[in-house]
Formats: structure tokens, C-alpha cells, sequence
């Protein structure tokens, strides 16, 4: 009696272990590496942030930020790991506590100053107005009824925002700059407020724009840290950038990439496809295995996680299907991006460490996707024969030996197509998870395009390898399918 | 005495919605050896009846006793009074993913009462009793109905029960299926299994059964040996049905 009862919530503990197994593998983790500091930085942010083609900040010229970065971090001696995503994105993690620090040409201001502590600024930005090139748009008046380019949360948005009522022009918003740009430079938008700086760089390095009019709310620019936290990293950086303004390197790094001598990106010369490919091989080959590896370890937790979820569906004790029906219901219903970013960024808060990029977008695909195959799971079951059961039972078999020997085999002949459909649609779905900076093909892409401006013909790329897998992804389950039927 | 029976149903209700009952206050006792076989109107609750003895239908008021045990005392547990109990199904319902020697072994194996071994010679032993042993390694589904109710009957007595429950075995099968399955029930009457029937089969409950059940409105509304009911029903209810089905 004691064993079948133990048998009956058998799964409760395997649930237990599932969750306990990926909150506690980033828990030794985090803690191996606390000497270590976590600094938040944006995507190519022209001329503070600047990918190499790899998308990294390794290169030669990683932008005004990333040069005072590493050379405070190496005069005070301390290590740091960079995590690249959007600004925003930035901000929250910060706040949550995912973030130790962040340099992203981030303006202080009086709002900033309530949750955030700055460091010394290092450099005064200002925003300027730019226009596509052949545009008769040259000042502000001239604005009214026409639409406004800016990239959510710098200074550029903050003062569009407060002169939009008084020009009367209407507001689009963008998490890269680059995007807000080429989308003026197409004629979809008039003009992009920008960051002054940002824009030189950019049109130096040909993005097709040109600025009108002055540089207007002038604000310094500093390193972050939470209000409150991080006061020794607070210092740290403070006291190499008094180092770095006496012995003039830092105007030093500033001229570098803003005089007129500056840096230019890395030309790419090849613009064909097979250009493109070619000198992108290695990033598209790392963001490719990693949309494989996110797919894979992604489908095999969503595996188990829709296949409890299914059982708990039809479990004995009906108790179970409430529960089933509600986390299904959960997780079907929050977007996919919401969840990432509530995983990511909220979780830390919750439970009181950071999460691992990787683990946080394995998670979100393993709730999310294992919403889905739990459902398709349970009614899988469901559909087999009710004569199949009362077969089973009145043999006297258990309800948990009648579901296992004669019941979800057949279930599972049932579902594989959905099965099969699900995978294909998790693995297109990782690309949403370059929303939290995981660099999977889609962040690559999204990178090497801040680079090169190649938008066009390298989505297509990124479109053509992302068929090419789900087509042998979809020839493997097919061959596989075949082989079950027989 | 109190063990002289082998099934024993006193005052047995069952309502799927709580409110509308399909069997109000049903009462059988079934001897040892004894064949009893059901007849009644479709919908009137005697596969359901049927399906009450061994649980796989709740009920909500009564006692069915199998063996002493029961099966109202939620103390008692059920998989094993099942193990006891064999059924035979309408529609067969053997396990299309399994061989048909597999779908006989399955239960024995898996529940511990014998090892693989045993239960594939026992197995075969039950499918010669059926006249299929030479199908033991084909898929059930490429057999016939009548071949498919046979195995079904064979895997129900590899858990050696004490009592077999038939729910309209011969009704899915075509005629010339039926008589095939008829005279593997037959056999087994005589060997002296305990039997309960739920048939529109007239003619073997007159010939097989020790006692024939009248099932009506859901109660057993008259219940004698063969002769009683076929040449001398007592209530009109079975007059009129006995009229209908035999001078179709």
C-alpha cells in the first residue's frame, strides 16, 4: 500500500529535481566567480561600443568605452566579464542585480541618479538631429507631422520626448541605433535623435546621414552601478579614471575615435554573399552551433519537463490535472520574450543570484516549449483507446503500469508529428532569446549587420541557414518516423 | 457459509451524474462454477452492471462482494481483486502494440505471478485452449474479430481468475465469427469456471447458463434457471421482450 502510494507521487520529487538541477548549477557557478565583475555593455554603440566581426570587444578599436574599461580595469587590477545586450535590457539587469556594473555611453541624469550611482564622467555627449542626406529638413521647426527616429532610453528619446508636443512630430522607437538610422536612411522615418558623438562616428564610417542643426542637451556620460551596490567597483573605477584624465590617456582614447583622424570600422570589402560569408564564417558558425546547442539541450529539458506536464495530466489523482492545466495555461500564455526577460532579469531578484545566460534561455525554452508538449503529450494519451485502459486494468495492472506498458506507447505513435512540428518550432524559436544578448544566429546577425550595414544580404544568409537546418532537422524526423511506423 | 458465493451483489446504485440513476438497488449472487447470463433491453444499465463487479465503473451505494472481499471498502485494493476477475470486452481491446503472445504474457509477468518463461508456455497452453496458438507472434490487429475475441479470452485466463465477466462478447463479431467464440465459452463452463454473461445471445443462455438473469430498468427484474425465464417469465416485462427478440 506504502509503495503504490509512494508510485503515485512519484513525479512531484522529479519535478523538484528538474528545477532544483538548473537553479543550482548556476548557484556554484556564480559563486566560483565573484571575484569576478559583471559589466553590462551595449551592442555597437558607435563610437563607445564598437563589435568586432566577431561580435566580441577583443578587437583593435572597441570603442571609446571599452578602451577606458580595460585600462582602469588593468590599472586596478581587476577582472571583468563583459555581457552584451541592448541598452534597456542593460538598465534591468543592472537593477536586478545580474549586472555588477555598466559602461554604455550612459548619460547621467537626475532620474538615472534615484536607482543608479555614476562614477565620475569620462566624456560629455550631447544630442544632435540627423537626416537622410538629400532631406530639406534642416532644423526643428522643420519637423512638424513628420516622424522621429530614437532609440528607447538614451538622451535622444528623453529630449524628443520633451519638444515632440511643441515641433508636433510623432515618435518611432528602436533598440539600436543602427536600425533607427537605416530606417531614415530608407525613408521610413525624417529624422533620428541620436547621441552626437554616436552619429559622427557613424557618418564617418558611411551610414548615409547627416546632422542638422546644434548639439542640444549636453550630459556627461559614466560608468554605473546599482544605488548602493558595488561601492568598492564604485571606487575602483573612479580612481583609475582620475589616473586616466592626469596622465592624459583618456583624451588619449577620446580622440581616437572622435577627432577627425578617427578610426575607421573594419572595411568590408567583399559585399557579395559569398563575400560576406566568407569573412563572417567564424561568427556565423559560432551563432549557428549555439542556435543548434540552445535547440537541442533546449528540446531535450522541454522533452521532460511536456512529458510530466502530460502525465500529471492524466494522472490518477485528478488533483494533478488542475496543476498540469494551470502551469500549461501559464506558460502558453506569456509570450516567449516576456518569459525570457522575466527569467533573466526578474528571476535574480527572486532568487538572489544571477543566472547564466545560457541557463536562463534554456529555461525559458523548457517552459515555454514544455508547456506546448505537455499538452500535446497529455492529449496524445488522451486520444488511445479507452478500451485500451479498461483492458489493462481489469488485468489488474496498476494505473501507472496500464500507462506505461499499454497506454503511452501508443500515446507517443500518436503524437510524434506534433512532436516533430514542436521541435522545429523551438528551434526557431531561440532566435527570440537574442532578446536577453544570448549570441545565438540571430544576435550574430544582428551584430555582424552593425557592422558591415550588409542588412539585406545578410538576413538572407542567416534565412537561408536557418532553413538549411530545420530541413535536415526535418529529414531526421521524418527517417525516424518512417523507422517507428514499421 | 458466508464464502459459499462467488460474487455477491446486494442493493447496487450507480448514477454518472449524481442524479439520474442508471442501476437502482441491483441484487445477484453467483455460486461457485455457476454461469449466469444477463439479457435485457439495450439501455438498460446491464453492461454497466456488468462492468460495476470488477470496478470499472464507480458506484455509489451498495456491496459487490468477489470472493468475500468488498470491493465498496476503499481498504480493499482493487488491482489485486482484479487479478481474480477476468473480462472480456465487446470490442476485444487487446494491445495493438504488442505481439498476441505478448499481450497475454504482459500481465502475468509484470504483476509477479510468474516468471517470463512460465508465462509464455502458459500462454501457449491458454492459446491452444482458444485454437490460435498458431498466431501467437502476429500483431492483433491483422486478425479476425472472432480470432481477436478468442486471444482476448485466452489473456483474461492467463491471470488464472476465478470468475469471468463477458460484456457482449459475440455483439461486434460477424455471424459466422460468433459460434467459434460460443463454443470456447462453452468449454470453459464446463471446465467449471464461474461465469457472468451479458449476451443477446438466447440461445446460448439457454443452453449454457445455470441461472438467467432479467435485467430491466435497471434492476434484475426476474432471475430463474433457463426454463423459468425462456418457457415461463413471470413478469410482463419479460414477456415482451423475450417476444420481441425471439420472434424477430
Amino acid at each position: 500500500m506504502n509503495l503504490t502510494k509512494l508510485r503515485k507521487h512519484f513525479w512531484l520529487p522529479l519535478i523538484a529535481l528538474v528545477l532544483s538541477f538548473l537553479i543550482a548549477v548556476p548557484t556554484s557557478k556564480a559563486q566560483a566567480a565573484e571575484k569576478t565583475y559583471v559589466i553590462g555593455t551595449d551592442q555597437t554603440f558607435k563610437p563607445f561600443e564598437i563589435q568586432d566581426k566577431d561580435g566580441t570587444y577583443n578587437g583593435k578599436n572597441p570603442g571609446i568605452d571599452m578602451d577606458i574599461l580595460k585600462a582602469i580595469a588593468k590599472h586596478e587590477g581587476f577582472k571583468y566579464d563583459l555581457k552584451i545586450m541592448s541598452f534597456n535590457a542593460d538598465v534591468q539587469a543592472l537593477q536586478s542585480g545580474q549586472l555588477d556594473g555598466m559602461i554604455a555611453g550612459m548619460s547621467v541624469t537626475s532620474e538615472r541618479k534615484k536607482t543608479i550611482d555614476f562614477s565620475q564622467t569620462y566624456y560629455t555627449d550631447g544630442v544632435a538631429m540627423a537626416v537622410a542626406q538629400n532631406s530639406k529638413i534642416t532644423k526643428l521647426s522643420d519637423l512638424k507631422g513628420k516622424t522621429v527616429n530614437v532609440k528607447t532610453g538614451t538622451m535622444g528619446a528623453t529630449y524628443a520626448e520633451s519638444i515632440k508636443k511643441k515641433y508636433g512630430f510623432k515618435l518611432k522607437y528602436y533598440t539600436s541605433s543602427n536600425t533607427s538610422w537605416a530606417d531614415v536612411k530608407a525613408g521610413n522615418a525624417d529624422a533620428a535623435f541620436d547621441q552626437a558623438a554616436s552619429l559622427k562616428y557613424g557618418i564617418a564610417n558611411g551610414i548615409g546621414l547627416k546632422i542638422v542643426g546644434k548639439q542640444v542637451a549636453n550630459a556627461p556620460l559614466a560608468f554605473a552601478v546599482k544605488k548602493g551596490k558595488n561601492q568598492t567597483l564604485l571606487k575602483k573605477f573612479n580612481h583609475g579614471l582620475t589616473w586616466l584624465k592626469k596622465t592624459g590617456r583618456l583624451q588619449k582614447i577620446i580622440d581616437k575615435y572622435t577627432s577627425s583622424k578617427a578610426v575607421k570600422s573594419q572595411v568590408v570589402t567583399d559585399t557579395s554573399i559569398l563575400g560576406l560569408i566568407k569573412s563572417n564564417a567564424s561568427a556565423l558558425g559560432q551563432g549557428l552551433w549555439m542556435t543548434i546547442e540552445l535547440a537541442i539541450v533546449g528540446i531535450i529539458f522541454a522533452l521532460i519537463f511536456g512529458i510530466i506536464l502530460g502525465i500529471m495530466g492524466i494522472a490518477e489523482h485528478k488533483f494533478w490535472h488542475g496543476v498540469a492545466n494551470v502551469i500549461i495555461y501559464i506558460f502558453r500564455g506569456i509570450p516567449m520574450m516576456v518569459l525570457a526577460f522575466f527569467i533573466y532579469i526578474g528571476m535574480p531578484t527572486i532568487i538572489g543570484h544571477k543566472l547564466p545566460l545560457f541557463t536562463a534561455g534554456i529555461l525559458t525554452l523548457m517552459l515555454d516549449e514544455g508547456a506546448y508538449i505537455g499538452a500535446i503529450v497529455r492529449g496524445g494519451f488522451e486520444s488511445v483507446d479507452v478500451g485500451q485502459w479498461e483492458a489493462a486494468r481489469s488485468l489488474g495492472l496498476p494505473y501507472y503500469k496500464a500507462l506505461w506498458k499499454v497506454v503511452a506507447p501508443q500515446g507517443f505513435k500518436l503524437m510524434i508529428p506534433s512532436l516533430v512540428n514542436q521541435f522545429i518550432i523551438t528551434l526557431k524559436d531561440t532566435s527570440i532569446l537574442s532578446a536577453i544578448g544570448v549570441m545565438d544566429l540571430t544576435q550574430t546577425g544582428s551584430t555582424l549587420i552593425a557592422q558591415n550595414f550588409q542588412g539585406f544580404k545578410m538576413w538572407l544568409i542567416i534565412a537561408v541557414m536557418y532553413l538549411i537546418i530545420i530541413t535536415i532537422l526535418t529529414w531526421i524526423s521524418n527517417y525516424i518516423q518512417k523507422k517507428m511506423q514499421h | 457459509m458466508e464464502e459459499q458465493y462467488k460474487v455477491k451483489v446486494s442493493d447496487l446504485h450507480k448514477s454518472y451524474d449524481g442524479v439520474h440513476e442508471v442501476i437502482k438497488g441491483a441484487n445477484l449472487t453467483v455460486m461457485p462454477s455457476e454461469v449466469v447470463c444477463i439479457i435485457g433491453p439495450s439501455g438498460s444499465g446491464k453492461s454497466t452492471f456488468l462492468r460495476c463487479i470488477n470496478k470499472l465503473e464507480e458506484f455509489q451505494k451498495g456491496h459487490i462482494f468477489v470472493d468475500g472481499k468488498d470491493l465498496a471498502d476503499p481498504k480493499n485494493d482493487i488491482n489485486k481483486i482484479r487479478e481474480k476477475i477476468g473480462m472480456v470486452f465487446q470490442h476485444f481491446n487487446l494491445f495493438p502494440n504488442m505481439t498476441v503472445l505478448e499481450n497475454i504474457t504482459l500481465a502475468p509477468v509484470k504483476l509477479g505471478k510468474m516468471d517470463k518463461e512460465t508465462a509464455i508456455k502458459e500462454a501457449h497452453k491458454y492459446l491452444q485452449m482458444v485454437n490460435m496458438d498458431d498466431k501467437a507472434d502476429v500483431r492483433p490487429t491483422t486478425l479476425s474479430g472472432g480470432q481477436q475475441q478468442r486471444v482476448a479470452i485466452a489473456r483474461a485466463l492467463a491471470m488464472k481468475p476465478d470468475v469471468m465477466l463477458f460484456d457482449e462478447p459475440t455483439s461486434a463479431l460477424d455471424p459466422e465469427m460468433v459460434g467459434d467464440v460460443l463454443n470456447v465459452m462453452k468449454e470453459l463452463a464446463k471446465e467449471g469456471m464461474t461465469m457472468i454473461v451479458v449476451t443477446h445471445e438466447m440461445g446460448f443462455a439457454k443452453q449454457v447458463s445455470d441461472k438467467v438473469a432479467f435485467f430491466y430498468g435497471g434492476v434484475i427484474k426476474e432471475l430463474g434457471t433457463p426454463e423459468e425465464i425462456f418457457d415461463h417469465p413471470q413478469e410482463p416485462e419479460t414477456k415482451s421482450f423475450l417476444d420481441k427478440v425471439l420472434n424477430a
